[in-house]
């Protein structure tokens, strides 16, 4: 720190200590000029004075020898008349320049030449020719004003034309006298005197004459000298002393010399303006001034250029870091969510405000820069509006915060901020300096964390109540299987306690198979491996299924169970038909799990607008008035492994993952699922799903054409009204009556008419005339020309015959969709008029699908190999056992062609897995290469493993533990399709 | 009120004089009318010498006294109607111009008082062609530098003789740290001593300056003169409250001893003057040098002048009366104790100042008539003083001060009607 002050004063602090020696040493030299050139002027002031001194002592002398001359020659009376006399003078006068002649009489009158008298009134001086006879120099004013200086000589007594005189004298001209004491030195500017000791002044030099009378008298008035300083003057001036020296008259330095003439006292007085003297000085000082002026000015100028350099180059560099560091601020606070501010503490005036603002919280930066209080209007809570007053008392250095929660202004996004205003002096001046630190990211953070921390409570939690229930649900129907293969076993002998046994076995299994089905799943879904097997589906085949599934459970229970269809639904869809199915039947059996017995579930499929003609968007609403769930419970519904808890569903058996798979499921296909639910009110399920939907294939019309007005009974109009609305797309006249006998009426009436309906499909069951005896009385009326159809969510197998006994002309499952519809009656309306079979007859037909075929079994293990094969044989099927995939291929490729009808091939297998073997089948030379049905077995039933078999080259896929009526399914439906293929075969 | 008195006094003693010549049995008595301003026709001296005739002669006075703000116009309107006296009293100055001079009055050269007169005095009275006008019958002064001699003496110095003296002489003053020249700048006279020698000294100068032929501004000496006051007062020759001093600030400075010269006229110490330090003995008289003349000058006094009506039926008992009055034990007899300089050179019972004695011969060297203020048509001692000021107080330069002369001038000429202005 030291080193940088030293530093930066050392150039200034140098170019000081020059420039004062410079002037010390200027000062010096100038004093010894000054005195030297002083002492050379006096002298030569004195020289010169001297010798107008010398001349004029000279001039005097000459006087003297003059007067002396001419004394003698007046000495010589004989030779002396007054006309010689008189030319004798006027040659002399005009010789020597003197004015006047005088005679000088004792008594001190005077005259000349010419005979005039002159009595002047001589004094002081003169006493020394009277008295002392001695020669004088003497001013006078003569009568007729003229002031003269007189020379005069004591002589011999004489007499000149009777004048008696004892002294001449010769007078000169004040002004010709003057001239011999002028001098050219000094620029005339010098005067000077002949003055008597006591400081008369005899004559002067002065310009235009003389106005002193006593020169001392006036030194001591006008000048700057003391009374001793005058008296010493006084005193050489009486004892004839040379001297110089030096004074003021009046503001004017003057130098004074003074040395005296020789004569009388006089005193020769020179006085001379000091500048006038110093003049040469004054040169050399004016030059060497100037020469120092310049050396002054130039170091000067040098250091003031340096500084200034200096200084530029400091503020440019200072100005340069400043704005790099603006700059740097300006990006880095653009690159950070935190604001900076700096106010005036006085007047709150904003001088900084970071330029991310606007970015930040949406407002401007000018509006800041204006008022502070712009920030205000972003402000949630009007809590942290910061009032003038808190700012105040802030002490000085020291620094208070608040937390603020602001709202972007554009996008009203919500931002929390820690603002932090620090109070400090910067260069004298108090500022507030306000810090709003982004805070957003790390309150996020905490939420997340805190509500990661409920949810991994929440998911502990659900765990330890899963496995809790788990521990219970699995224990239950294996303590039923335990128990009753323990009973089986002692009452084996007892067959009717053996198949009771053996059924409460199978439904211990079913459910103890679905439960760990759900479990799988979940863990399937959780680990992100779900994926969705999209296919073309057909709508009416799959709520048929969910009927005949879900049917039987409500009426078990004695609830009704509804199906609404609104719109236009589609006829086929491609979607995940497996997945679709999962997600209602979950909820369906939900519903009629938590709703009690009497209870009343819809299932309402509701067609709702969609913007892509090829895709169509379905609502699925499960309602039921069942036991409703809690607020909190409907929060946590989704979660894995939730499940409420109340005495009624302690009761009901559960995993608590049904509806997050369900979730997760309508998540995966991209739709959306609610609830709504009250406690004791029952729940309301939706479901929205978006399917894509398949070009539509060009059906056979001709039959259509035939069928335009159809009568419809069903005590549910809303079935009546579903019907109307579904077959107004296909330009069909649909007129609906609630009960039988109106249809009958209708039916007659119509007829009568000529304007019979081409169909009546009247359901089944009815209150009053229910519809097989409808169907009858309508063929009394209207005979057998008319298809009568029965619509039935029931199984009709019951009353099949005495259906068609009544004239009933086929079955129509509901839900009602038009592609049924047309399936049903387009073969009441074929050219051969065949009477359709009913697909229960084909269902029965499946019952002896595995009745003589032979199968090539591959099992690994000895006890599933062993349930599967004594299933077969029971069904009537021929097989033989492969232990793993190599042994089956070796098997089938051993084997004459048509030998084995299918293989049911187990997936996970030592040696070789089954979709490897299926493989090396299909790769195999063998005939039945190609066409052999290959099903696998396994218990991996998830979609991508139903594909990998697909894509291994299997037809199809079981999942175990093995269902014979889907094995006998699966076999009908591939050994029948091969038996086509082949040209037929087995029955 | 007090002119009042004075009228009142003067008609009483008027009538007394003409009562007690009415009075008188004689009918060959002459009476012979006298006009004169009212102020003038009071002095002691006037009064004197009317009441002296009269009571020598027997003869009547008839006193015509008007009011000194009327005079010039009613004198003037007399000589025209018809009704003009026998004797005027009026002053050689510029307002002598609006009578008809040599139509209206008697020359007076060969009257045989004319020698006793001095040569101020006459040359006062004559005109541009040395015509007498007038017999000067009034209090004489003489106006010059009057100096403290007891000061100057202490200081070590003479009186100036020359202007090249002078200025020496102030400088030498100044260095002594007195004021060489007290200058009272709201005074009108100062300026005009300087002019005096130029238009006294070159009456065809005056004549074509008041025909204005030439201005002042074509004379080179009266710039000189402003210069040379200028110059003066930035040397401080003139003190330091030259533009602002008046009237009542010469004595106290010159009494005191802080200035050392003033230009005035010796009468101004027996009336105005009050000895302080120094008193009226202290002083003595040099020129007045105002770079105009080299050896400076003096302005003699402004003298009324008893002018004889030549077309008046008593011209001759007029004239008597002015030998009367001419006469020297007539004078003498007016004039005793009166502080005057001479008029005549047989005067000796009036109080002549030691100051104007001992500088006789420099006065008789130096004197001009009294030219500027009386003779220059327009000349206002007043306008003068103002443009001067102007130039000391630096708020014009020397030409513009004397064009601010003829300014000032011309204005006043072309108020007066004056031909060729």
């Amino acid at each position: 720190m030291m080193k940088k002050w030293f530093e930066k004063l050392l150039l200034p602090l140098s170019l000081c200590i020059v420039s004062i020696a410079v002037i010390v040493i200027s000062i010096i030299y100038f004093n010894f000029i000054s005195r030297q050139i002083y002492e050379d002027s006096t002298n030569h002031l004195q020289e010169i004075y001297g010798q107008v001194n010398r001349s004029f002592g000279v001039f005097i002398e000459n006087n003297w020898k003059l007067l002396e001359s001419w004394d003698r020659h007046f000495n010589q009376p004989d030779d002396v008349d007054e006309a010689s006399a008189v030319n004798f003078m006027t040659e002399e006068q005009a010789n020597w320049g003197f004015s006047e002649f005088f005679l000088i009489s004792p008594d001190r009158t005077f005259m000349t030449m010419d005979g005039t008298v002159y009595d002047m009134a001589l004094e002081g001086a003169w006493d020394n020719l009277t008295q002392n006879r001695e020669p004088v120099v003497a001013g006078e004013t003569l009568p007729d004003g003229q002031a003269v200086t007189m020379f005069a000589i004591p002589v011999s007594p004489e007499e000149y034309m009777g004048f008696k005189f004892d002294a001449i004298a010769v007078s000169y001209n004040n002004e010709d006298m003057i001239n011999s004491l002028n001098v050219d030195a000094f620029g005339g500017k010098a005067n000077c005197f002949v003055v008597h000791d006591e400081g008369n002044v005899l004559l002067s030099t002065q310009s235009g004459g003389n106005v002193f009378s006593n020169y001392l008298v006036y030194l001591t008035a006008a000048s700057d000298l003391s009374l001793k300083d005058m008296e010493k003057i006084r005193k050489d001036w009486q004892n004839g002393t040379s001297g110089v020296l030096q004074c003021k008259i009046g503001d004017v330095s003057h130098c004074i010399s003074y040395q005296p003439l020789g004569y009388q006292n006089y005193i020769l007085l020179s006085v001379v303006p000091q500048n006038v003297i110093s003049s040469g000085f004054l040169s050399v000082q004016k030059i060497t001034m100037n020469v120092l002026i310049i050396i002054f000015l130039m170091i000067g100028a040098a250091v003031i250029a340096t500084i200034v350099l200096r200084n530029h180059r400091q503020s440019r560099k200072n100005r340069m870091e400043l704005q790099y560091r603006e700059r740097m601020f300006d990006v880095l606070s653009n690159s950070v969510d935190d604001i900076f501010i700096m106010l005036d503490s006085e007047n709150q005036h904003v001088d900084y405000i970071s330029p991310n603002v606007e970015k930040l919280i949406g407002v401007p930066v000018e509006d800041v820069r204006e008022n502070i209080r712009a920030l205000e209007k972003c402000t949630v809570d009007d809590n942290v509006v910061i009032p003038r007053e808190e700012l105040a008392q802030i002490p000085l250095n020291g620094s208070r915060y608040w937390e603020c929660e602001y709202m972007h202004q554009n996008t009203n996004e919500h931002r929390w901020y820690r603002l932090t205003i620090y109070h400090m002096s910067i260069q004298g001046v108090r500022k507030y300096i306000a810090v709003m630190s982004d805070r957003t990211v790390e309150r996020q953070m905490n939420k997340n964390l805190q509500d990661a921390l409920t949810a991994a409570k929440s998911a502990n939690e659900a765990k330890s109540n899963f496995l809790s229930n788990m521990s219970h649900d699995i224990r239950t129907p294996m303590n039923a299987i335990v128990g009753f293969s323990v009973l089986l076993e002692k009452d084996a002998a007892n067959a009717d306690k053996v198949r009771e046994y053996t059924r409460k076995i199978m439904a211990s299994s079913h459910h103890l198979l679905s439960l760990i089905n759900d479990v799988l799943d979940m863990s399937k879904i959780e680990s992100g491996k779900t994926s969705l097997n999209a296919d073309c589906f057909s709508l009416p085949e799959m709520l048929k299924e969910l009927h005949i599934i879900l049917a039987p459970q409500a009426k078990a229970k004695g609830q009704s169970f509804k199906i609404h269809l609104h719109g236009a639904l589609p006829e086929e869809m491609i979607g995940d038909r497996l997945r679709l199915n999962q997600i209602l039947i979950n909820l369906l059996s939900n519903a009629i799990k938590y709703t009690p017995e009497g209870g009343e579930i819809e299932f309402i499929v509701h067609k709702l607008p969609h913007a892509a003609p090829q895709y169509v968007k379905l609502r699925f609403t499960v309602r039921d008035n069942g036991i409703g769930m809690s607020e909190e419970f409907q929060r946590s519904i989704f979660l894995p492994f939730s499940r409420e808890i109340n005495s009624v569903t302690n009761k009901i058996q559960g995993t608590g993952l049904g509806m997050a798979i369900t979730k997760n499921l309508v998540d995966l296909m991209g739709g959306i699922i609610q609830v709504e639910s009250n406690v004791g009110e029952g729940s309301t399920f939706t479901v929205e799903l978006s399917f894509a939907l398949p070009e539509r294939e060009e059906a056979e019309t001709w039959f259509r054409q035939k069928v335009t007005r159809i009568l419809v009974a069903d005590d549910e109009e809303y079935i009546c009204k579903n019907i109307q609305d579904i077959m107004r797309d296909s330009g069909v006249d649909v007129l609906y009556v609630t009960n039988g006998a109106d249809a009958v009426r209708l039916a007659a009436e119509a007829h009568e008419h000529g304007e019979g309906f081409h169909v009546i499909l009247l359901d089944w069951k009815m209150p009053g005339m229910d519809g097989v005896e409808t169907a009858r009385q309508i063929r009394s009326k209207v005979g057998h020309d008319v298809p009568v159809l029965v619509l039935t969510s029931y199984d009709w197998s019951e009353i099949e015959e005495e259906a068609r006994e009544a004239g009933i002309s086929a079955f129509m499952p509901k839900p009602f969709f038009a592609s049924t519809f047309w399936h049903v009656i387009k073969p009441l309306f074929s050219e051969n008029d065949n009477k359709a079979q009913p697909e229960q007859t084909a269902v029965t037909a499946s019952e002896n699908a595995l009745k003589g075929h032979m199968f090539l079994v591959a099992e690994d293990n000895e006890l599933n190999a062993e349930i599967l094969t004594e299933m077969l044989h029971i069904d009537g099927a021929r097989f033989e056992l492969a232990v793993n995939g190599k042994d089956a291929v070796d098997m089938f490729n051993n084997s004459e062609p048509g030998y084995y009808d299918l293989i049911l091939m187990d997936v996970q297998m030592p040696i070789m897995n089954g979709y490897e073997a299926t493989k090396q089948i299909r790769a195999s030379g063998h005939p039945d290469a190609a066409t052999i049905p290959i099903v696998a077995m396994t218990a991996n039933t998830f979609a991508e493993d139903v594909r990998n078999a697909l894509d291994s080259g299997m037809n199809g896929h079981l999942a175990k533990p093995i269902d014979m009526n889907k094995v006998r399914d699966m076999v009908a439906k591939l050994i029948n399709s091969t038996d086509d293929k082949k040209g037929g075969k087995g029955e | 009120m007090k002119r009042k008195c004075l009228c009142l006094l003067s008609a009483i003693a008027v009538s007394v004089s003409m009562t007690s010549c009415i009075g008188r049995p004689d009918s060959g008595r002459d009476t012979l009318t006298i006009m004169g301003k009212e102020s003038d026709l009071q002095k002691n001296y006037m009064q004197n010498i009317f009441n002296h005739y009269e009571k020598t002669t027997g003869n009547n006075l008839d006193i015509i006294s008007i009011e000194d703000a009327d005079f010039e116009i009613e004198a003037s309107k007399r000589f025209e109607d018809g009704s003009a006296p026998d004797i005027l009293l009026h002053f050689h100055n510029a307002d002598l111009n609006r009578f008809d001079v040599p139509g209206n009055f008697c020359y007076l050269n060969d009257e045989s008082w004319v020698d006793d007169l001095t040569d101020s005095a006459r040359a006062y009275c004559q005109d541009s062609d040395g015509n007498l006008l007038g017999l000067p019958f009034w209090e004489n002064s003489v106006s010059g530098c009057y100096y403290n001699k007891t000061l100057l003496d202490s200081l070590g110095l003479k009186p100036a003789t020359t202007q090249t003296e002078f200025d020496s002489l102030c400088s030498a003053l100044a260095a002594t740290n007195y004021t060489p020249i007290f200058w009272p700048g709201t005074c009108s006279w100062m300026v005009q001593f300087g002019l005096d020698p130029l238009f006294a000294d070159d009456p065809n100068l005056l004549e074509m300056l008041n025909k204005n032929e030439i201005t002042y501004s074509e004379i080179p000496k009266v710039s000189d003169m402003t210069q040379w006051i200028s110059d003066a007062a930035s040397k401080g020759w003139l003190g330091s409250n030259y533009t602002e001093s008046g009237w009542d600030d010469i004595s106290p400075a010159l009494a005191s001893g802080e200035a050392v010269m003033t230009f005035i006229w010796d009468t101004w110490f027996y009336t105005d003057f009050k000895p302080d330090k120094y008193s009226v003995d202290d002083f003595a008289l040099m020129p007045v040098f105002l770079n105009t003349v080299e050896n400076g000058t003096y302005e003699g006094g402004n003298l009324n002048m008893m002018m004889v009506n030549k077309n008046s039926e008593n011209k001759e008992k007029a004239l008597d009366f002015l030998s009367f009055c001419a006469t020297p034990e007539n004078y003498n007899a007016a004039f005793d104790g009166i502080s005057t300089v001479n008029c005549f050179k047989g005067q000796n019972t009036n109080i002549q100042s030691k100051m104007v004695t001992d500088a006789a011969a420099s006065i008789a060297d130096n004197e001009r008539v009294s030219t500027a203020a009386s003779r220059i048509i327009g000349y206002s001692g007043e306008d003068v003083a103002s443009a001067l000021n102007t130039l000391l107080k630096k708020k014009t330069d020397n030409a513009g001060c004397v064009k601010l002369f003829d300014d000032y001038r011309i204005a006043e000429a072309k108020k007066q009607g004056a031909d060729g202005f």
